[in-house]
């Protein structure tokens, strides 16, 4: 059972390994991005070496360049996968497969993030850390936190992700709601700006919408503006979200089967 | 002469027009772009302003002056993406083997290749450009006289030419290698980053290629420093904006048609 989902996971670590020119520019796109955003940070701070809600430059700079590292590892194409078969009409053919087709996605997901993980984060990493210097997380604990958060905030972009996808079964046309789902995540999940910079009121809102715990909470550990009970505490959460939004997603699955339409054939 | 240019226009408005209804076929997809685009550039300006009252001015310059900046660079985007936006694809005309077509037909090749997609959609890209702007200038005092009307469509003018010129130039390279795909992303996020924010937050040598190399600082910092009467600390500019940025555009526009036309030279059809 699992070899087949590990199968697939191989075969589009292999594809993707093959594409060499887009991964050169997909890494020069995230390096500008990184330089644009660090400068952006220095000129904030303006040579000033004080803290600003308790975070130095250096510690933004590490936000920053892990920030960009973690978006190019969290491979979330299950959306554009659903659509895109659904367009095509191949669902139908991915139906009969004997195993759970979201399952099927999501080990095709993991591919990419391996493959990322190697062709992507590797060479950005030497950059950030010739640029800049390495950007070491605050202490080891932190780190050991830091792993078991991402894992769990890559669960909660991948549902979100794959909830959008469902759309699809029911509106057919789905156009670029995936890329409006990811701009509202890419403002509210604080990879860009952290949270703590935003309007009190925003900030609490917040609090109460999955986005924050994807990129702000694995990233405030690594920096150690969370503190270890605290980080606990957002762990828990983030597991929370997982579990909602796993059985929203079950809910959903069940009833699209029965939506299924296909185009033409 | 007179009805060789009537001739092309009638082409144009021919292809504007075909080009709007295919775009219309789709309303879902309209939808999500004008949902899409608006919050992805109001966000951005909302980041600078988080930015700018937790911490201080970028250097030197303040939340309303980072509007004007971010509205003006936003703008002249906006109107690459409604008429330039073919040069994108060019090497995916090339695989496809429908850039064979427009050598074919007995018109301009380059004229074919950006008249036959106006991109209506892309109007979306300039309302908040537009609303970005307009909210910067009131915030700014910008003084709308003549005189700096004229100005400001120059600068406009110039820096969709300046943009223009880089697509096109990275766009030419398909002909000899036939790929260039992720590259107009590569250069988008450049052009953003490097037109929306003050130049000066950047390195002496990132400066340097920005103004002499690839010139997207005339795009929209040094006119916003001048319209806004900030001496640029980096470099001081022997002519008056209003005609240096319409003049780099001008310049740049003709050499990426140099490299255009070398290109297609060199063009081989992709077979098949």
């Amino acid at each position: 059972m699992l070899q087949a989902y590990w199968y697939i996971t191989k075969m589009r670590l292999l594809t993707n390994l093959a594409y060499r020119f887009e991964v050169f520019a997909s890494v020069g796109t995230n390096l500008i991005l990184m330089l644009a955003s660090v400068f952006l940070w220095k000129a904030a701070y303006g040579g000033d070496t004080g803290q600003v809600q308790a975070l130095t430059l250096q510690d933004l700079t590490s936000y920053t360049i892990l920030s960009i590292m973690l978006a190019s590892v969290f491979v979330c194409d299950v959306q554009d996968t659903i659509y895109y078969k659904i367009r095509e009409g191949q669902i139908v053919t991915d139906f009969y497969r004997p195993i759970p087709l979201l399952a099927c996605y999501l080990a095709d997901d993991i591919g990419s993030m391996l493959s990322s993980m190697i062709n992507k984060v590797i060479p950005l990493f030497v950059f950030a850390a010739l640029l800049f210097g390495v950007p070491w997380p605050a202490s080891p604990l932190g780190f050991l936190l830091f792993i078991p958060s991402c894992l769990l905030s890559y669960a909660i972009l991948w549902l979100l992700s794959a909830l959008v996808g469902l759309i699809a079964f029911w509106v057919m046309e789905l156009g670029n709601m995936g890329m409006v789902k990811d701009s509202i995540v890419r403002v509210l999940s604080g990879s860009i700006v952290p949270l703590w910079f935003f309007p009190e009121s925003i900030q609490t809102i917040s609090k109460f919408l999955p986005f924050q715990y994807t990129y702000q909470t694995p990233l405030g550990i690594y920096i150690g503006n969370i503190g270890v009970r605290e980080a606990l505490t957002a762990m828990g959460i983030q597991l929370i979200w997982v579990v909602f939004l796993y059985l929203l997603l079950a809910a959903g699955w069940r009833r699209s089967k029965s939506k299924t339409l296909i185009q033409g054939g | 002469m007179v009805t060789t240019i009537r001739h092309y226009f009638s082409v144009a408005a021919c292809f504007a027009r075909l080009a709007v209804q295919r775009q219309l076929e789709y309303p879902l997809f309209l939808f999500s772009w004008l949902l899409m685009i608006p919050i992805q550039y109001f966000s951005g300006i909302w980041m600078l302003k988080i930015i700018v009252d937790r911490f201080q001015p970028l250097n030197g310059w303040d939340f309303p002056e980072l509007a004007f900046l971010y509205g003006l660079g936003l703008l002249s985007h906006g109107m690459l993406v409604v008429f330039f936006i073919n040069t994108w694809q060019i090497d995916n005309m090339v695989i496809q083997g429908t850039f064979d077509r427009l050598l074919l037909r007995p018109m301009s090749v380059f004229f074919q290749l950006v008249a036959s997609y106006v991109n209506f959609i892309g109007l979306i890209d300039c309302i908040p450009g537009l609303i970005i702007f307009l909210y910067g200038c009131q915030l700014v005092g910008f003084e709308w006289t003549l005189g700096n009307i004229i100005k400001l469509l120059l600068v406009l003018i110039g820096g969709v030419l300046i943009r223009a010129s880089l697509f096109i130039s990275l766009g030419t390279i398909a002909f000899w290698t036939k790929r260039n795909a992720s590259m107009v992303g590569f250069t988008l996020s450049m052009l953003e980053r490097g037109t929306m924010y003050p130049l000066g937050i950047y390195p002496y040598v990132l400066q340097v290629i920005f103004t002499f190399i690839i010139p997207i600082g005339f795009i929209s910092f040094y006119p916003a420093a001048e319209f806004l009467g900030k001496g640029s600390e980096s470099f001081q500019l022997p002519l008056n904006f209003a005609l240096a940025t319409p003049a780099v555009g001008l310049a740049c526009f003709m050499l990426s048609q140099w490299i255009f036309r070398r290109g297609m030279r060199s063009y081989e059809s992709a077979g098949s």
